[in-house]
């Protein structure tokens, strides 16, 4: 059975952003909290000190929507994540994943929620094995499945790396042999393999130089687009988040201090901490832009041969 | 009188063993006394190993020529002892990570100090401490007198970074170099780095040039930028026109590539287009 195909024929077309409230969210997290102790405290005796990473977060994500959680170093975004992905346990709290709770699944059922939720890092290049070819790393989760790869590896591999925009040829090369964009579209088509439904992204395109990024983040609305899964979108940059995100949850020092729909909370934080975020984020000017965009314009509408305009404005493939 | 820095057909090339490489290509530019420059490009453009040749540090398997003169002195031509003075006393640098740059076996105001005295032989240690204690108040890090006889594990990034920050203005000097020096900090904390590089540059009249992956930041300092792709400067202009009128294909398809905050763009463009149009190898 090829279950890419299927997937994305029964949802192709379908819009990305899943704004109407479905009854039952795909991933419900209730009062997440997560204590670390503190080296060098606590003893035979005494117990050990704890901070509080995590601090009582609850959040849900919607089939077909992105939630991006945002906060800067320390705000706790990552950890729950993990926690979300059942990485790393939680101290206390509650995670149900379309409508049972697995929380503390073990067994077939952590394996069935682990084809449920994959998750794509930071740096491509640590979360790719690089003894093995892209082969052995596409098909590795199916492996660890125990599922039969669909239609064999090759041409399975091949089906995913042409959905990624990475060229079929070099499916037997090893991670080093990529670029930085490449080895992340390598970790993206490991994750679609399983055909997730959720698929977490942990700072995945913050190590990518600015023309990359836009590529993998099109590349990333596309695939949510045409399988119709949801992404939990953990980032620093606000910016990058405007451009993916259809729900925004701001976190700092271990909590929500707000959430909402993208466009109310850039548009119209609430929160203090969200108001001192946005403004920080460095701007090139409003006046500098709206000039860039009207000679764009003009160039558009009057194509001389002075200004060669790139053939291809779509998300290129990479060479 | 001549400009504070020139740099002049500048070529870096790396011997490797697939032959040499050229990771700058003919680069020149002139900085005023008191001027900023933003020298902006993607990773692997030769922004950082342009910085690197100014301040006479580049790795032994770089050679280089073209010329590097500092307020009329040819530094390219000056002997390693010579440059070695000049730097860190007419010209500091700052880098990304300032915990890799500070010892983490001495305070900081053991570090400002040494580097202080380096250049000022004669100077007593009282008369260091205080010059310590002094940049770091220029840098708005409170209770100075006390933070001075810290160690560097006890400031957060941004306070190293202004730790970094004073030292480098310990000696007043006329040019200060910062290399993608927000990029590992917060943006809340990048904020105010960036403010104070400002404010520095204002008060004491050091010239800066600002390294920078980062095009929205660059905009904020610099009077002018350079773009840089593959070791060469494809555009440099004053940074008004090149926001605002960029003329060449690669400095529209970065611009055009950068998110925005307020506003979402339909389809970001990567540049992989223009190398097709252009018929350069990518590297994506």
């Amino acid at each position: 059975m090829s279950t890419m195909s299927t997937l994305s024929t029964a949802t192709a077309g379908a819009p990305a952003a899943a704004t109407t409230p479905s009854a039952e969210p795909l991933l419900h997290a209730t009062d997440l909290v997560k204590e670390f102790a503190v080296p060098g405290t606590g003893g035979l005796l005494g117990r050990a000190d704890t901070f509080r990473a995590v601090d009582g977060v609850s959040l849900e994500v919607r089939a077909r929507e992105t939630l991006a959680l945002v906060g800067e170093s320390g705000s706790g975004k990552s950890t729950t994540a993990r926690i979300v992905a059942r990485l790393m346990d939680a101290t206390s709290g509650e995670i149900v994943f379309d409508g049972e709770p697995v929380t503390h699944a073990k067994g077939e059922r952590l394996r069935r929620f682990r084809s449920d939720v994959q998750v794509v890092f930071q740096d491509p290049y640590s979360s790719l094995n690089p003894r093995h070819t892209v082969e052995r790393i596409v098909t590795a989760p199916l492996v660890y499945q125990g599922r039969k790869v669909p239609g064999g590896t090759t041409a399975f591999t091949q089906q995913l790396m042409e959905r990624v925009g990475l060229d079929p040829d070099h499916h037997r090369r090893y991670p080093s042999q990529f670029s930085g964009g490449q080895a992340q579209r390598i970790g993206i088509a490991r994750a679609l393999a399983v055909s997730p439904r959720l698929v977490v992204c942990d700072e995945a395109v913050s190590a990518l130089d600015v023309s990359v990024q836009a590529q993998i983040i099109n590349l990333l609305r596309r695939l949510q687009r045409e399988e119709g899964f949801s992404y939990l979108f953990i980032a620093h940059d606000l910016a990058v988040v405007r451009q993916i995100a259809d729900r925004v949850a701001v976190m700092s020092k271990g909590r929500i201090v707000e959430q909402g729909e993208r466009d109310a909370v850039f548009d119209a934080p609430q929160h203090e901490y969200t108001r001192t975020l946005l403004s920080a984020v460095p701007r090139i000017r409003p006046e500098w832009e709206r000039a860039r965009r009207e000679a764009a314009a003009a160039r558009a509408a009057n194509p001389g041969p002075a200004n060669p305009e790139p053939a291809n404005p779509e998300e290129g493939t990479t060479a | 009188m001549s400009a504070l820095l020139e740099v002049e057909d500048l070529t870096i090339t790396f011997r490797t063993a697939q032959g040499p490489v050229d990771v700058v290509d003919r680069l020149s530019f002139t900085l005023e006394r008191g001027a900023s420059l933003g020298i902006v490009g993607e990773s692997g453009s030769g922004k950082s190993m342009t910085s690197l040749a100014v301040m006479g540090l580049l790795p032994p398997t770089a050679s280089l020529t073209g010329r590097v003169s500092l307020d009329g002195a040819e530094l390219t031509a000056l002997p390693e002892s010579k440059v070695r003075r000049l730097r860190g006393d007419r010209m500091a640098m700052i880098f990304q990570d300032p915990l890799s740059s500070l010892n983490p076996y001495y305070t900081v105001g053991m570090q400002i100090e040494e580097a202080y005295r380096a250049h000022r032989p004669g100077v007593t240690r009282r008369q260091a401490r205080k010059v310590a204690v002094e940049s770091m108040e220029r840098v708005h890090i409170a209770d100075a007198a006390r933070r001075v006889d810290h160690y560097p594990h006890q400031f957060s990034g941004g306070m190293r970074q202004r730790v970094m920050i004073a030292m480098a203005l310990s000696t007043e000097p006329d040019l200060l170099i910062a290399d993608e020096p927000t990029t590992a900090l917060d943006v809340t904390v990048q904020a105010q780095i960036l403010d104070l590089l400002q404010e520095v540059r204002r008060e004491t009249g050091t010239a800066l040039i600002l390294i920078s992956h980062d095009l929205a930041v660059v905009s904020e300092i610099a009077e002018d930028v350079v773009v840089m792709r593959h070791g060469v400067a494809v555009e440099q202009a004053p940074a008004e026109r090149l926001f605002s009128d960029p003329r060449h294909p690669y400095t529209r398809a970065l611009l055009d590539a950068v998110p925005r905050i307020d506003d979402e763009i339909g389809e970001l463009r990567g540049i992989d287009s223009l190398d097709s149009a252009a018929g350069v190898g990518g590297k994506a």
